[in-house]
C-alpha cells in the first residue's frame, strides 16, 4: 500500500508543480521542462531517503525497504512517461482530431468534401511540422534545402526498422 | 527479498510478453496492427493479474500490489501504443523518413510533393471512415461513432486548462 500511495502521491505533487509553473509562464521546450520538473521531484524524494534512511521513521513515516523504494521509483517513472506521452498530443494538434472537430462543428448537415479539404491546408498540417524538425535539431536548412541531421537519421532508421517489424507497408502519416 | 524483486519485475516482464505476443499475432497469425496490439495488451494484463495474486500478503496488501502492477503495466503499454502510433501515423516521422531517403535534401516544395495535406487527409479520412468514426454520405462527412470525438473533446479541455488555448494556432 505504501508503494502505491507514495508513488501516486509523488506523481501528483510533481503534476501540481508543473501546473503552477505553466500558469506563470509556458516554457519554450515543454517536454524538456516536464522531464526536468518530474525527475527533480523524484530526486527530491529519493536522495534524502537514500542518504538518511532513518529520517522518515523519525518524522513518523513508515520505514521503506529497498524493493519498496525501487518499486515506488518504477511506478513514478511509468506514470511520468505516460503523462509526457499524453502531453505531446496536447502540445500540437493531431490532424485526425482536428478533422473530427471540423465535422462535428458542421452539425447535423455534415460538411461537403471540398469544404472539408479546403479547411486543412499545408500551412496548417505540414509546414509547422517541418519547422519543428529544424527546431528539434532533426533537420537543418542549407541553400534552401532541408537536410537531415545525425540525430534525425538515427530516429529515421529506428522507425524504418520498427515499421518493418510491424509489417507496415503503407507510407503512413 | 526474492519475492519482492519478483513483484518489481512482474509488470516489466508482462510488458515484454505483450510486445512479443504482438509480433507473434502479426507474423504468425497475420492479425492487423490494432487487433494485435489489443490482444497483446490483454495477454499481458491477465498475466499481471495472475502473477499479482501469488503472494502471502494480507488481502488489503494484495489489492494494493495488484493495483500498482496494473498501473505500471498499463502505463508502459500506453507509452508503447503511442510509439507504434508514431511509427505509423506521425507527420514528423513521415517527414523525417522522406528527408532520410533524399541525401541531398529537399526544398519545401519538394517535401510537399512527397507528402502534403491532401495525402494526409486521404490517409486519415480513410482510417476514420474504416473505423466508423466518420461517415461519408451524399458527398458529405458526418460524425459516426463518437469515440474519437470524445477523445478530441477531452484533449481540448486539457489544452484549455494547461495551455490556455484550444489549438496550437490560437
Amino acid at each position: 500500500m505504501a508503494v502505491l500511495v507514495t508513488g501516486v502521491g509523488l506523481f501528483l505533487s510533481a503534476f501540481f508543480i508543473h501546473l503552477l509553473i505553466w500558469r506563470v509562464r509556458l516554457p519554450n521546450k515543454q517536454t524538456r521542462s516536464l522531464l526536468l520538473i518530474f525527475f527533480s521531484a523524484l530526486a527530491l524524494w529519493t536522495i534524502p531517503l537514500w542518504l538518511f534512511p532513518l529520517l522518515y521513521s523519525k518524522i513518523g513515516l513508515p520505514a521503506v525497504t529497498l524493493t519498496e523504494y525501487l518499486h515506488t521509483i518504477f511506478l513514478f517513472i511509468s506514470l511520468t512517461f505516460a503523462y509526457i506521452t499524453t502531453y505531446s498530443g496536447i502540445e500540437v494538434d493531431s490532424p485526425s482530431l482536428v478533422m473530427v472537430m471540423i465535422v462535428k462543428k458542421a452539425g447535423c448537415d455534415g460538411i461537403m468534401k471540398d469544404d472539408f479539404e479546403n479547411a486543412l491546408t499545408d500551412d496548417i498540417l505540414v509546414k509547422p511540422r517541418v519547422r519543428d524538425l529544424v527546431r528539434d535539431n532533426m533537420a537543418y536548412l542549407a541553400n534552401n534545402k532541408f537536410k537531415i541531421t545525425h540525430k534525425g537519421a538515427r530516429i529515421a532508421r529506428l522507425f524504418i526498422f520498427y515499421r518493418k517489424i510491424l509489417k507496415a507497408t503503407d507510407k503512413g502519416g | 527479498m526474492f519475492v519482492s524483486l519478483l513483484h518489481l519485475l512482474t509488470p516489466l516482464s508482462c510488458f515484454i510478453i505483450n510486445i512479443l505476443s504482438q509480433f507473434f499475432f502479426i507474423w504468425i497469425l497475420s492479425f492487423g496492427l490494432l487487433k494485435s496490439e489489443l490482444f497483446g495488451f490483454i495477454i499481458g494484463f491477465l498475466l499481471v493479474l495472475m502473477m499479482g495474486t501469488q503472494t502471502d500478503s494480507s488481502v488489503q496488501d494484495v489489492h494494493a500490489i495488484v493495483a500498482t502492477k496494473l498501473i505500471i503495466y498499463t502505463s508502459l503499454s500506453y507509452c508503447y501504443f503511442h510509439f507504434v502510433n508514431l511509427a505509423i501515423t506521425a507527420r514528423r516521422i513521415r517527414l523525417i523518413r522522406e528527408l532520410y531517403s533524399f541525401e541531398d535534401g529537399l526544398t519545401m516544395g519538394e517535401i510537399l510533393r512527397q507528402y502534403n495535406a491532401r495525402d494526409m487527409i486521404e490517409n486519415r479520412i480513410k482510417r476514420l471512415i474504416d473505423s466508423g468514426q466518420i461517415v461519408f454520405r451524399n458527398g458529405r462527412y458526418f460524425i459516426g461513432k463518437p469515440v474519437i470525438l470524445l477523445i478530441s473533446e477531452i484533449i481540448i479541455i486539457m489544452k484549455r486548462s494547461l495551455l490556455g488555448k484550444r489549438s496550437e494556432f490560437d
